[in-house]
């Protein structure tokens, strides 16, 4: 179903979908300030550490917990039905239905029942399932699927709304929110009162006590279990916890992440049946039935990588804060889990193939780590699954040879680029190429490139004279793009170094830092570069490494760590190294009295800095560039969502050019908006994608690593 | 818990529940309680009420009188289904969300805060705790733990629908929290 086609097709419908995009990109652009606001006073690393811990501890001990959760909701007159597979859960309500006579269902939100799409298996069942929550019910009646985890319906407009309403009312509604809203109301309050069975999800299952913990902000899981005579919830293993007390953290942070809220305006916990009103009248105790899903979940949960994704406690926070998700929405992801997390989920409860091609979709950024209340290392675990895709299909001829010939040998690398640029001269225009021939061209969609030096950094180098006395010395990484196309930045970093009187080596022997074979999911390969690398700083002699590429340096400081983690011959090595590697700026600000030291002339004009994502939520750098920056006497001005992605992703902008291009024009237009004179930042690939934007758009502003501000102003 | 103390977590529960938009009133006894409440039916011109009796909540009833209003406190799933307002005693008020929190075990406490439109929430002052994590311990230490727990902050609201803020979907429009200072008796009696 995921081939490469359709994923394009999707693309190509979602990108064509204005209401999409408008509704996602508000809501992105609203998301991080409501929930910001909705965490003000609590401690979120603090929360997530708890949080991860619970979670993690619950996932190590699932079949355990499955134990004690059984006998504490037995004792309390539950029934507890564990399901290995989709299709046990849906026989188990199928047979129950038919036990009890019963026609008539309502349904408060589960995902856990679109998992295993449980309305289509009742209705072919002859039985009347209606989903209660507003935005799944506006889904159900016009037969599609829910494209965000919390906001089901969120692709959709209020005019598509009142169509499906009026047809299904036969009355002639307007595009009237609360009118619409009121509808729903009166149509699904029959449907409660009518029903003979609630079917429910939970959010959190207790071990300790049997209890099942329900949020919502309808109010319709409410309805659903009180009124039908019988209550099934359909519980993923993934939601059981030890104890009672276990559901402060979750319950604290489930809201805030998804919403921006404190809280929602219900949470509901559950412990054993309770009384209702059966058919004849009379008040007793409901028939309650607890179904612990396992599809897929015990496999994961034995997978010594994946079973990190057991954390997730399904506040899509890692769909609100993903730049493709905001431009795509979810339908593109094929299946009921969307974005980062659900990439993952959907590899392991509806099957790998499935995950091969959606993978592709995470541009890396890896914004959404620094958001997730459950600690998941979601880039992580997307490079894992890449890896395995491409373990078990192998990668085609020419992207192998490229990885493990091409990246590893910089000769044979550097001869390749010179022929390309022989090949690239009909196509360059003024300094920048804007067309590409034929499969390259999507290169160039959107955004015109940089020609290749004339000669590359590890050349250049030669001819550069150190400081007459050195007080230190570094070891200077370089990355393709500083060496091969933007050399000017090695040299600004040789400058800015000499003033402070350091003397800055750059051993040749240095390659890629590995991040297209990371991308591409050869591990191998990958881990092949890493030693590489490590190797050819060994007799350099120096205490730090420095780039002016955070993409890089994130790869160094923290992939190869990962990468050679198995390898006992090389697991300290790599942790050695890791520690010495620094982001220029970073080591500049640290041995400059954060910047005074090094005397800059003082200049005036305005500037926007854009945090680029590797800078900003890998590193942890935000405010020392701007300080640099001020310490140039320049002005800040900073643009709408800085630390929003730019849409680069290395050779995800080959990829998904489409997808790519668009993530760049909103960040050209809030750069635009802001008046700046410069456009700062502190990442080559940044530099390549938003200088070839603004130049497509005729637009001059010149665009500057913070080492080139620098070493203008010594 | 001094005055003081409660003065403040009655402060910050009120900014919080209204923020959300619940109403908030405070008052003396359980008389005035059902002054304000005879106020609420008026305003709101309700015909019809259901509530779920407790101690507090009849001795509010009484003051209801001549206000042409009929009470149900009996056979509630039939007549919470057409009531436009239901009265309750929930057990805690959470001052850090404005939340309120309820045994909910017994039937008719939640028919009577989930079919009307309106909810009347009657919560003694002294039943003010400061945050979530104070409302999950105290009724963690009630043995056995209750069958059913309702935790209520604001309306019941939506944003499916394009994402616009929209209260009451299907449970209450209109929320309103009495505190009464001096209640005398039991919790929940």
């Amino acid at each position: 179903m995921n081939d490469k086609k359709q994923i394009k097709r999707d693309i190509e419908k979602a990108l064509a979908n204005e209401n999409l995009r408008g509704a996602l990109g508000r809501f992105g652009d609203d998301y991080v300030g409501s929930r910001e606001r909705a965490y003000t006073g609590k401690n979120f690393e603090e929360l997530r550490n708890q949080i991860a811990s619970i979670k993690g501890g619950a996932a190590e001990r699932m079949e355990e917990l499955a134990q004690r959760f059984t006998v504490s909701a037995q004792a309390r007159g539950a029934k507890v039905f564990h399901a290995g597979t989709a299709r046990e859960a849906k026989e188990y309500i199928k047979n129950l239905a038919a036990e009890k006579g019963a026609t008539k269902i309502v349904k408060s939100k589960s995902m856990a029942t679109e998992e295993i799409h449980l309305n289509e298996f009742l209705s072919r069942q002859g039985l009347d399932s209606v989903e209660t929550d507003l935005g799944e019910w506006i889904l159900q009646l016009c037969g599609q699927k829910p494209s965000h985890m919390v906001m089901p319906a969120i692709h959709m407009t209020r005019n598509e709304v009142a169509d499906i309403f009026s047809r299904k009312t036969a009355r002639e509604l307007t595009a009237d929110i609360p009118q619409l809203v009121g509808v729903a109301r009166e149509q699904l309050r029959k449907k409660f009162l009518a029903a003979d069975i609630g079917i429910s999800g939970a959010n959190i299952a207790v071990a300790e006590t049997g209890s099942l913990v329900i949020v919502t902000n309808e109010g319709n899981a409410r309805l659903t279990t009180t009124l039908p005579p019988v209550h099934v919830a359909v519980v993923g293993l993934e939601k059981l916890v030890d104890k009672f007390t276990d559901v402060k953290p979750i319950l604290e942070a489930l809201p805030r992440s998804a919403t921006g809220q404190k809280i929602t305006s219900y949470i509901t916990m559950i412990t054993g049946p309770t009384p209702a009103v059966y058919p004849d009248g009379n008040a007793r105790e409901k028939e309650l039935h607890i179904i612990l899903l396992d599809n897929g979940r015990t496999e994961m949960q034995c997978d010594p990588v994946f079973k990190e994704a057991l954390q997730c406690i399904r506040c899509a926070s890692c769909l609100n804060v993903c730049p493709v998700f905001q431009l795509l929405g979810g339908h593109v992801y094929g299946h009921i889990y969307t974005g980062g997390i659900g990439t993952i989920l959907t590899a392991f409860f509806n099957g790998f193939q499935n995950a091969g091609e959606i993978q592709n979709l995470c541009l890396g950024c890896e914004r959404c780590k620094n958001f997730c209340p459950g600690m998941i290392n979601i880039p992580k675990l997307i490079r894992e699954l890449r890896s395995r895709v491409v373990e078990k299909n192998s990668l085609p001829g020419s992207q192998k040879f490229v990885l493990e010939k091409v990246l590893p040998n910089r000769k044979l690398f550097h001869s390749l680029l010179k022929t390309a640029r022989v090949a690239q001269k009909p196509f360059v225009s003024g300094a920048k190429v804007r067309h590409l021939p034929m499969f390259l061209a999507g290169l160039t969609e959107g955004r015109s490139l940089p020609p290749l030096a004339e000669e590359a950094l590890r050349d250049r180098m030669k001819k550069l004279r150190g400081p007459v006395k050195a007080g230190n010395k570094v070891g200077f990484f370089a990355g393709c793009l500083t060496d091969f196309v933007y050399p000017q930045m090695g040299e600004a970093a040789h400058k800015v170094l000499k003033s402070m009187n350091v003397e800055m080596v750059f051993p040749a022997e240095q390659s890629c830092c590995g991040v297209p074979a990371v991308l591409m999911g050869s591990r191998q390969a990958a881990a092949r570069i890493a030693r590489q690398n490590i190797t050819s700083f060994d007799g350099a002699g120096v205490d730090h490494i420095l780039t002016c590429c955070p993409s890089c340096a994130h790869a160094l400081k923290s992939q190869y760590v990962e990468l050679l983690e198995q390898d006992p011959a090389w697991r300290d090595r790599a942790k050695e190294f890791a520690a010495k590697v620094l982001h220029f700026t970073d080591f500049v600000i640290q041995r400059s009295d954060g910047g005074k030291k090094l005397a800059l002339k003082k200049d005036s004009g305005k500037v926007t800095y854009h945090d680029s994502c590797h800078m900003k939520g890998c590193l942890g750098l935000s405010s020392q560039p701007r300080q640099l920056i001020k310490e140039a006497g320049l002005e800040l001005v900073e643009m709408n969502g800085s630390d929003k992605c730019c849409g680069f992703g290395g050779s995800y902008s080959v990829k998904f050019p489409e997808v790519s291009a668009q993530i760049l024009d909103k960040k050209l237009e809030s750069i635009e908006k802001t008046g700046a004179d410069i456009v700062a930042l502190d990442c080559p690939g940044c530099m390549l994608q938003i200088s070839g934007g603004l130049d497509s758009r005729d637009n001059k502003m010149p665009v500057k690593h913070t080492v080139e501000i620098l070493a203008e102003k010594l | 818990m001094v005055d003081n103390e409660l003065g403040q977590l009655f402060e910050k529960f009120k900014e919080q529940a209204e923020a959300i938009s619940a109403r908030v009133y405070r008052v003396s006894d359980p008389p005035a309680a059902g002054r304000q409440l005879n106020n609420i039916i008026k305003e709101l011109n309700v015909k019809k009420m259901t509530a779920a009796t407790s101690n507090m909540v009849s001795r509010c009833i009484k003051e209801i009188g001549s206000s042409g209003v009929t009470v149900y406190t009996r056979d509630l799933r039939r007549h919470a289904e057409d009531a436009e307002l239901g009265l309750s005693e929930v057990d805690l008020a959470i001052a850090e969300t404005g939340t309120l929190a309820q045994d909910s075990t017994g039937l008719d406490q939640r028919l009577v805060s989930s079919l009307p439109l309106i909810h009347v929430a009657l919560v003694r002052t002294d039943r003010l705790v400061n945050t979530f994590g104070d409302a999950v311990d105290h009724f963690y230490e009630r043995d056995p733990l209750p069958g059913y727990i309702a935790f209520i902050s604001g309306p019941s609201r939506t944003a499916d629908i394009e994402r616009v803020l929209t209260i009451g979907v299907h449970g209450p429009e209109q929320l309103h929290i009495i505190f009464i200072d001096q209640a005398g008796g039991e919790p929940g009696e």
